[in-house]
């Protein structure tokens, strides 16, 4: 009886160990001799049953009213994908596509897909509507197969298209966020990508954690800009009327909250369609209002007076004798226009933009205090939620050259990112503390939260008091010098300072004929809303901000007071000619 | 010594039975609630997208007028320039604030 079990047992254990050998000897088949093989089917087949629909949170802009519009989002629609194992007449297949949806594919890409006899699934046309997607559908053409996709739609097109940033494929296989906010905030807006196809048993013991505190849902969301959309079509409207009249290189703007750093809108100009990316050059995809440095000219005049001021090595009504030239290190400084004005005070320097006078006011300060000031103000970048911010160069401000902080005194020798210049001369308008620029201000999690972003850090830079004298200054010039006085708003203060800078040529001169022209203002003076920072580079045949750049500023400033109902500051009933 | 071997008024081996067809149709019917809870939540999830990507049209046609309003020269379509502008006093009722 034993020795009949145990034979049985032997005979069990042998068919147990050849069906062992057997699966070993199979997989060794499998897995090493044809693995390759199959391991390309795999993905092949892969692409069309494993990859879920493409999902990512949205990017809201924010209106003066609080209502969100989309400025990133996604849109809905069908693919069409081939099998060309199973199309038995390629032709017919492509007469009944075209019979349904006449441009979705030409006729030599569908037949030079169908040809491919090796391969189980090829996509052949995308994004088309729910309508075509139907119609398609219906028709049940043999090896054509019609599947829902999503893909990123940005409504505003080119609005804002260089803040909001691309979602591309770049250098991996994972469609993620390449520039702007959506780099920024990718960790926040793209998704998980749930699917049917999970083993839901294999995701429910490896994951749960997740299923416990949600820690996804708490990651997760949808990012809210301060971007107004209203505001930010005004601006890109008015840097492009000006790019194309003067023939630029470029142009762009920032309007930005002073109190704080919300960035109300930032363009530049070209731009590009984030919904049509395929012949965009690639040097248009950063934000160069973040990224490239450049000297500002006159605008750093009013960052220069508040610091002598703040240091106390001047007063408003301190004097000094203007000579219309100076020399400094055997180089030659001179007022725009070559003249001496003889002896006047420091309100002077500022309403009529004079080199000689920022040069004295850098003597006056001492080498010292100045790059200590200017190193507060340029010295680190600004935190900005854009990628790749560029740093200022400040090289001019280390050396014992005197020329170097006459020069910088007057916003030339140092260069600056739009963003760092808004972020300094924003700390004249909000009583000498700078704050953090910034472009999103919440996030709101698939949980249902709406987290605020903190962006209250904020660096004193000078005393309340030489802000204040400084605004004075910047308000003259536009209620006396800005259009020879037919600027001024006889009902608000709005403070401003033009700039032009000669352009490097490369060779560490300058260009005597080429120019980078600046323009920075804010409204009301002495309680800011408002400060906008506008720029054009290289215009033609015009040499002064003044002339290229005075028009938008003031539309700006009009458009803003209208759009957001600011009351006056002071009370001058009183008509103007146009 | 006396073999006190416990009595079932039943079989042990049905008891196992009924057991097991409990649970197989417990794991049949908790597989259906899931895979049709996933179906359900894909739907519901399809269907706010879709609701998304019209609303997203609309606040493209916003964006389009926005845009067509500020780039309208209204000198071009026969406005002209006002020859003066007023400006209210801050005092004044009809000032915004």
């Amino acid at each position: 009886m034993r020795a009949q079990f145990r034979s049985r047992i032997r005979l069990v254990l042998g068919v147990v160990i050849f069906i062992a050998l057997c699966i070993i000897v199979r997989l060794y088949f499998i897995q090493i001799v044809h693995g390759q093989e199959y391991s390309q089917k795999a993905d092949r087949q892969f692409a069309s049953g494993g990859s879920g629909l493409f999902d990512r949170g949205s990017v809201y802009f924010s209106r003066k009213d609080g209502t969100l519009i989309s400025a990133a989002t996604l849109a809905t629609g069908f693919l069409v994908a081939i099998n060309p194992q199973t199309i038995r007449d390629p032709e017919t297949a492509y007469a009944a596509l075209r019979a349904s949806v006449p441009d979705a594919v030409s006729r030599d890409a569908f037949l030079a897909a169908a040809a491919k006899k090796n391969q189980v699934y090829i996509e052949v046309a995308h994004r088309l509507s729910d309508a075509e997607g139907k119609t398609l559908a219906d028709r049940d053409i043999p090896g054509v197969q019609v599947l829902r996709e999503r893909w990123r739609q940005y409504p505003g097109a080119s609005l804002a298209a260089q803040s909001i940033g691309i979602v591309s494929y770049g250098s991996g296989d994972m469609l993620a966020g390449r520039t702007g906010l959506e780099a920024t905030y990718d960790d926040t807006l793209s998704r998980s990508g749930d699917s049917l196809y999970k083993n839901f048993f294999a995701e429910l013991f490896s994951n749960v954690g997740n299923l416990l505190v949600a820690a996804r849902d708490a990651r997760e969301g949808d990012i809210v800009t301060t971007i107004e959309p209203e505001v930010q079509t005004r601006l890109e409207d008015d840097i492009a009327k000006v790019n194309r009249k003067y023939s630029s290189k470029e142009s762009g703007g920032i309007i930005m909250d002073p109190a704080t750093g919300a960035i109300l809108a930032i363009a530049k100009y070209p731009s590009y369609d984030a919904n049509v990316l395929r012949d965009v050059a690639p040097e248009l995809l950063g934000n160069p209002l973040v990224e490239h440095v450049h000297e500002f000219g006159s605008i750093m005049k009013p960052l220069t007076m508040t610091s002598g001021l703040d240091a106390g090595a001047i007063t408003p009504a301190t004097t000094y004798n203007d000579t219309g030239c100076i020399t400094v290190n055997t180089a030659r400084i001179c007022n725009w226009d070559l003249k001496a004005r003889g002896v006047i005070p420091m309100k002077q320097i500022i309403v009529q933009s004079l080199n000689v006078g920022a040069a004295w006011i850098a003597t006056q300060l001492g080498q010292e205090d100045f790059r200590a000031y200017f190193t507060k103000l340029f010295g680190s970048k600004t935190g900005i939620d854009l990628p790749n911010e560029g740093g200022a160069l400040l090289g001019n401000l280390m050396k014992p050259q005197q020329i170097g902080y006459d020069t910088a005194a007057y916003g030339q020798g140092i260069a600056v990112t739009p963003v760092q210049m808004v972020r300094a001369l924003g700390a004249i308008a909000n009583g000498g503390v700078m704050v953090e620029p910034h472009l999103a201000s919440a996030v709101r999690l698939n949980s249902g939260i709406t987290r605020t972003l903190d962006w209250s850090r904020t660096i004193p830079v000078f005393s309340a008091e030489a802000a204040r004298e400084t605004t004075e200054m910047m308000t003259a010039v536009v209620d006396e010098k800005l259009q020879d006085g037919k600027a001024r708003i006889p009902t608000m203060s709005v403070a401003a300072k033009t700039g032009t800078a000669q352009l490097t040529d490369g060779r560490g001169g300058y260009h005597t004929d080429r120019f980078f022209h600046s323009f920075v203002g804010f409204f009301p003076s002495y309680s800011p809303r408002f400060i906008i920072l506008l720029y054009t580079n290289d215009p033609q045949h015009v040499t002064y901000a003044a002339d290229t750049l005075s028009p938008s500023f003031l539309d700006l400033v009009h458009f803003l007071i209208d759009y957001y109902a600011v009351p006056p500051d002071r009370g001058f009933a009183t008509s103007t000619p146009e | 010594m006396h073999n006190a071997r416990p009595y079932f008024p039943f079989s042990l081996l049905s008891v196992c039975y009924g057991a097991v067809g409990v649970l197989s149709v417990m794991y049949i019917g908790l597989i259906a609630v899931v895979m049709s809870y996933a179906a359900l939540t894909v739907e519901f999830s399809q269907s706010v997208r879709n609701d998304g990507a019209a609303v997203a049209a609309l606040e493209g046609q916003y964006l389009t007028s926005v845009a067509r309003m500020t780039g309208t020269n209204y000198v071009d379509l026969g406005y002209t320039k006002p020859s003066a502008k007023v400006f209210v006093r801050e005092q004044s009722v009809t000032a915004l604030r």
